[in-house]
């Protein structure tokens, strides 16, 4: 939930429960009032009676007192106190009962007593009320309704810059130059992270091209004194007088330089990648180049009497050749190199999945550690780049690469996603 | 032939120049692109070996000295950049081929012979050596003008070695120059042993004598 939802909700729970708490004190208070009101009339009324027993010796005749219901009752008791207490309202004008407040009264009539009891509609005090509660509903509903709006677009508006770094900082991306720019706004603590991060996002980038910068000087410098081995040991081979065991030293060293060389090489080409500095996209058929790759794997495919099961539909994406070339490659040259003999290749390419299946080692490898640099299986003697430079590749194009083992099968899975 | 090694680092340029020095070839040698230009500008070259890194310039400039005065040498470059950028770049004004460091000199022999061959086409596609015949246009190989028939691998390596008369070719070398650099998988030598063992048989048959020398434990000799 966004920080501005935890605000409005917040918000609005606390003004629901003042509003209705103050409501309902207010109701309470207003109908203490309009009782009380009540009341007061109510024991003008009986005084009003007592004033005229007073005077005239005789109990008043009913219509004389205007809306109200007055009746006499003969009573027996000498003390009674004047009590008050709710009671139904007749209504024989509207000729329904309605709500009443009725006070009950002792009153002395040449020595008879009698119980006045005048019964008083409350309907005016209730409508009072009920209009009272409506306005204050009313309020209420407008008053929460203001405040989730304005909560709303006011938030809005305040985290707008906020939402507008995060933004950057999501699509920020150490290995293009694009740096994280501050808007200036109104709120001093989105200025001062706006700052923070572009100044981090300099500096990040500032290093990490410094990084990358070294990498591709080191492996280039590296290659010239690598040609100085290689050329000088092609010349040392042609000395006539040498034995085969120090021939045998110097193949040793020519691999040795050539490893070198492709590690080198792949360092290289996964810094390109990163920096997706093969641009060169043209549309490509998959199918084409697997079976073109499967032509030159042919001789160590059938060396190893591996048996090859392709099962190919068109597909074809935009991509740089070179890349998916190396792509292919690396899937033959590891499906191959990490066969056993007489063992099976299966390769499936449908509309978006290339899959790779083959036979080899009885366990799975680290299914989260294969595509990390330099990783190198038990039996493994190449450079250990080649899973992390197909990683790169397929993310680069969006693509999705995973790796299972389902009976014996080690399997290589790619969802291109068709940038076409 | 005529060549010119332009390379700054001395080692590797005196290696080359001791490879490439043979009957018939005179190698000359400039460390850096001043005095390569002013090589160039004096004499008539039939080759340039050309790295581009060069401590005073880059390489490229002696591509364009050469465009722009209309010279007609032959350019093989050399990088320890395998950019495609520098490639394209290096193509497109006029190199003939680029090769990258570090390379097997039997290759940069290889690529230089084929550069210089493909120059002059215009006169003679026929390529001689003793009693084999290549024609270099329709691929077609004839030993004593009989016909021996080769696949793409045997034709690949009959020329390489060709190029590399009577040098010790290490089996590293031999593979890379078959199968390119990307196939890392080549610590079995066996396929060259059976690409070279087809070819040796076929030239036996039609010639009588055996053209490979084995030097036990690296590689083969053309003889």
């Amino acid at each position: 939930m966004k920080l501005a939802s935890h605000y409005n909700k917040a918000s609005v729970i606390i003004s629901v429960s003042v509003l209705l708490v103050s409501g309902l004190i207010y109701y309470l208070i207003i109908n203490h009032i309009a009782r009380q009101q009540l009341d007061n009339d109510l024991s003008e009324e009986v005084e009003e009676v007592i004033a005229y027993v007073n005077l005239n010796h005789r109990l008043p005749k009913q219509v004389e007192f205007d809306e109200d219901l007055t009746s006499f009752s003969k009573t027996q008791v000498n003390q009674y106190d004047t009590r008050f207490f709710d009671t139904p309202y007749a209504n024989t004008k509207e000729n329904k009962t309605e709500a009443g407040r009725a006070v009950s009264a002792l009153v002395n009539v040449n020595g008879e007593k009698y119980i006045v009891t005048i019964v008083e509609s409350r309907e005016d005090t209730e409508y009072l009320i009920q209009i009272i509660s409506a306005i204050t509903l009313v309020l209420t509903a407008v008053l929460l309704g203001i405040l989730i709006i304005t909560n709303r677009f006011v938030l809005n508006g305040l985290w707008r810059p906020f939402y507008g770094i995060l933004d950057q900082v999501k699509w920020f991306n150490v290995a293009d130059a694009h740096k994280i720019t501050s808007a200036e706004t109104k709120v001093d603590e989105f200025n001062d992270l706006g700052d923070a991060l572009s100044k981090m996002s300099a500096r990040v980038t500032t290093e990490y091209q410094g990084l990358k910068a070294f990498t591709e000087n080191a492996s280039h410098e590296m290659m010239t004194p690598l040609a100085v081995i290689t050329s000088k040991l092609d010349m040392l081979i042609q000395d006539e007088t040498l034995k085969p065991e120090q021939f045998v030293q110097i193949t040793d060293i020519y691999s040795a330089a050539s490893r070198l060389s492709r590690l080198n090489q792949s360092l290289l080409l996964l810094v390109k990648i990163d920096n997706n500095l093969l641009q060169d996209t043209e549309k490509l058929n998959i199918k084409n180049i697997i079976l073109e790759k499967a032509q030159q794997f042919h001789e160590m495919i059938i060396n190893k009497n591996i048996q090859l099961d392709v099962k190919l539909t068109d597909l074809e994406i935009h991509a740089s050749r070179y890349l998916i070339e190396v792509l292919i490659n690396n899937l033959f040259s590891n499906a191959i190199r990490h066969n056993k003999n007489s063992g099976d290749i299966k390769i499936v390419l449908s509309a978006e999945r290339l899959q790779f299946q083959n036979t080899g080692d009885p366990d799975p490898l680290q299914q989260d550690a294969i595509f990390e640099r330099f990783y190198k299986g038990r039996s493994s003697d190449g450079t250990g780049l080649g899973l992390a430079i197909m990683k790169n590749i397929c993310s680069l194009y969006q693509s999705d690469i995973k790796y299972t083992f389902k009976q014996g099968m080690h399997s290589f899975c790619i969802d291109f996603f068709k940038n076409t | 032939m005529k060549l010119l090694i332009v390379e700054d680092e001395q080692t590797l340029r005196d290696t080359i120049e001791k490879y490439f020095t043979e009957e018939g070839s005179i190698c000359e040698v400039a460390g850096d692109l001043k005095t390569a230009l002013k090589k160039i500008a004096v004499y008539e070259y039939d080759c340039i070996l050309l790295d581009i890194g060069l401590p005073d310039g880059d390489g490229f400039a002696i591509l364009e000295y050469l465009r722009t005065s209309g010279k007609n040498e032959c350019v093989l470059i050399i990088s320890a950049r395998n950019s495609l950028d520098d490639k394209i770049k290096g193509l497109n004004i006029g190199a003939d081929d680029y090769i990258t460091k570090p390379f097997h000199l039997a290759e940069l022999k290889a690529r230089l012979m084929a550069i210089v061959r493909r120059k002059t086409f215009g006169s003679n596609s026929l390529l001689n050596y003793n009693e084999i015949s290549i024609d270099l246009l329709g691929r077609n190989v004839t030993v004593n003008e009989k016909v021996m028939v080769l696949t793409k691998k045997e034709y690949d390596m009959l020329l390489y070695f060709i190029a590399n008369k009577g040098k010790v070719i290490s089996k590293n070398a031999i593979a890379e120059h078959l199968w390119g650099d990307e196939m890392d998988m080549l610590d079995s030598f066996d396929f060259i042993y059976t690409h070279i063992k087809n070819l040796r048989k076929k030239l036996m048959e039609l010639s009588g004598k055996d053209f490979f020398a084995t030097i036990y434990g690296i590689g083969y000799k053309f003889v």
